[in-house]
């Protein structure tokens, strides 16, 4: 990409913003420019970000996925349950991540397979893993198996399954210098996520299916397999933000992240995907996610309680689409305008 | 009779019945008409946002607001009637704050062109946030007996709320069947370039649907706040996925213009009858979502085999009439 481009990209504006926001928040409140603590922030976040990300994808294809929200607590409580059966903390991880994978395949076949809208799948997902979250540890307790960890039931409503081993938490309370691990696994996914975006066939495919899946089938592309891996990998994130969440609040929880599915999708709308397919880029969707992130945190630490945020941040939504949305329709006025005053002209 | 067979309304229906009759079957005390009532009952508020949200998604958009608009009307509601507000005038507070919550999605979404989805969340947030801004996050107790009441009136054993319930569903269906105003839902659903064509006021329209959608979604507000005697801050929270869900069970497609009030209603009280009808068989009720999740699913499912196996059945019939001459069936 050369330079002018990226100077009039949205990512580009986005980085101001974001640069900006840091530098508002650090001269109101000098704790901001110190950069252990900003990247430390980041932890109360990067499940956003792991959700999000991939959840660009299914965006990119005109679909959507809801059901990450639940995902996140499906993840997490088989994580807990599997390390209660005596399973190594990272064998249960592994589990928990691969019943994100097949939680992910599961809507990606309902979406590939039927022409019904990913919205109402994903909702009707949205509930069942919610369910069998809630479900599961109650139906295994019944069965004989202590689910509920050493504590009890009225210890596991309460707080979870807890206990988890030291060599887990470590993986989100680690670092590299002053980089936590968490937000370098992020990183990491962001740019797998983006070569696989830009520089695949399946990448290019998925903006193809979101600008016109008519001319995407007749061009031979496999729709139903693009599509069922994009929602596979929106499952894997979802999964990986619950596990994460599970290892920064060293509990097994199935609520976990039932309260993230607004910031999930603003992060991926302001980071510039369009919610009608065809648009949007893993990287804006990071910035977008920071942009946000830090918002929440530096408005937390000048008092301004969680329920104003929830305000600002849907109000940000909300004008970020207007403004581009008007930004559109003046610039098509402009073209035609162009175009007429060429023509009357000659 | 062909097309009642075929229709979502006697699909969703049937299920319902059976459901009833299984669960019945196994638990005789369910037969009693006093859980029957209960149910209606219960039903009623998930009922209520069900039909606001189906205007709104006849005319091909969608609305994941309602829920907090419900909250906040409640929160209006219980506020004035602590302030001393006689209930009728709270009431019409209430009302007015839900319409005025649809408007403003509706400005967003026909004025600011903010697709529905993204206006809705961020308005899904801006109520739920400024609920709590309201109350400073405690629950609104001790609200005045008088709002209590109405919950305790009824008529020939069926509350009075339930009554309300079927006089709004009966006007819903009377509106959308009957009158041509209302009409216009459908056609803008169906077709939103070819209503404009035909000079229909497809913005109006559209503005219309999510007033009605915040109306509504207040009419429950006062329901539920009438049934419990409180407002709690989670009040009606993530009803407005249940109110889509409901929509969508009981045929109301997401792609517009298709679906009636009585498929709506139908749908809701199925989801919330799963709740009674898992209690009545004994399974515990963490189990809800995932059944109703699980429901969802496979009524969408055997909808689409039914839908594509009618349209090759056609597509095939009208083939071999085409090869042997005749008329085209």
């Amino acid at each position: 990409m050369n330079l002018f481009r990226f100077l009039r990209s949205w990512e580009f504006f986005l980085v101001v913003l974001l640069v900006v926001e840091i530098a508002v928040l650090g001269l109101i409140n000098p704790v901001f420019f110190n950069a252990e603590n900003l990247l430390y922030a980041t932890l109360d976040f990067t499940h956003i970000l792991f959700a999000a990300l991939p959840l660009t994808l299914v965006i990119i294809t005109a679909g959507i996925d809801i059901s990450g929200v639940s995902i996140m607590g499906l993840a997490s409580i088989t994580l807990g349950l599997a390390w209660v059966a005596g399973i190594n903390i990272f064998v249960a991880l592994a589990i928990a991540l691969l019943v994100g994978i097949l939680a992910g395949a599961f809507n990606g076949f309902f979406v590939a397979k039927t022409d019904v809208n990913p919205l109402v799948i994903t909702l009707g997902t949205l509930f069942m893993f919610a369910g069998l979250a809630q479900g599961m540890p109650a139906l295994l307790d019944k069965l004989g198996f202590k689910a509920y960890g050493s504590a009890g039931l009225a210890a596991y409503q309460y707080e979870g399954i807890t206990g988890l081993p030291d060599e887990f938490i470590a993986l989100t309370e680690g670092t590299v210098g002053i980089v936590p691990y968490p937000l370098i696994a992020v990183l990491a996914f962001t740019v797998l996520l983006s070569l696989l975006l830009h520089k695949t066939r399946f990448g290019r495919s998925l903006y193809l299916i979101g600008v016109n899946p008519k001319a995407a089938e007749y061009s031979g592309v496999p729709i139903r397999k693009i599509l069922v891996w994009a929602y596979v990998l929106s499952g894997f994130g979802a999964a990986l933000a619950g596990t994460m969440l599970t290892s920064y609040f060293t509990s097994a929880r199935a609520d976990l992240g039932g309260d993230a599915l607004l910031p999930i999708i603003t992060a991926v709308v302001l980071g510039g995907a369009d919610i009608l397919g065809g648009s949007g880029t893993v990287w804006g969707t990071l910035l977008a996610g920071l942009i946000l992130g830090f918002l929440r945190q530096g408005l937390l630490a000048l008092g301004v309680t969680s329920d104003l945020i929830q305000v600002v941040v849907g109000a940000l939504l909300i004008g970020a689409m207007a403004t581009k949305q008007l930004v559109h329709v003046f610039g098509e006025y402009r073209l035609n305008r162009k175009a007429l005053f060429r023509r009357n002209g000659r | 009779m062909r097309s009642f067979l075929r229709s979502r309304e006697a699909l969703v229906g049937m299920l319902f019945v059976a459901l009833l009759v299984v669960t019945g079957l196994f638990n005789p005390n369910f037969f009693k008409p006093e859980s029957i009532v209960e149910i209606f009952n219960a039903s009623l508020t998930l009922v209520l946002i069900t039909l606001g949200e189906m205007f709104v998604i006849l005319t091909r958009g969608i609305d994941v607001s309602v829920g907090a608009v419900a909250g906040l009307a409640a929160v209006v509601l219980g506020t004035t009637l602590n302030l001393g507000w006689p209930l009728g005038l709270a009431v019409a507070a209430a009302l007015a704050t839900g319409m005025l919550a649809g408007a403003v999605n509706a400005v967003g979404i026909t004025l600011l062109r903010v697709p529905p989805i993204i206006m809705t969340l961020g308005t899904l947030g801006i109520y739920r946030g400024l609920m709590r801004v309201i109350t400073g996050g405690s629950w609104i107790e001790n609200l005045p007996q008088n709002i209590k009441e109405p919950n305790l009136w009824n008529l020939l054993g069926i509350p009075f709320f339930v009554w309300v319930g079927l006089a709004l569903l009966a006007l819903t269906m009377v509106l959308t069947l009957r009158v041509r105003v209302a009409r216009y839902f459908y056609a803008v659903g169906d077709n939103e370039d070819g209503a404009y064509l035909l000079g229909l006021p497809v913005r109006w329209t559209q503005f219309a649907a999510y007033t009605l959608a915040g109306l509504f979604a207040a009419f429950a507000a006062v329901v539920f706040t009438s049934q419990i005697g409180f407002v709690s801050m989670n009040a009606a929270d993530g009803f407005e996925l249940k109110a889509i869900a409901a929509n969508v069970l009981g045929g109301v497609s997401l792609t517009g213009g298709v679906g009636t009030p009585l498929g709506a209603a139908i749908g809701a009280l199925f989801l919330t009858a799963v709740h009674s009808m898992l209690i009545f068989l004994g399974v515990p009720g963490i189990w809800d979502n995932a059944f109703a999740g699980a429901i969802l699913l496979a009524v969408v499912y055997v909808d689409y085999r039914v839908r594509t196996a009618l349209e090759l059945q056609q597509r095939q019939a009208r083939i071999r009439g085409d090869l042997s001459g005749g008329e085209p069936s």
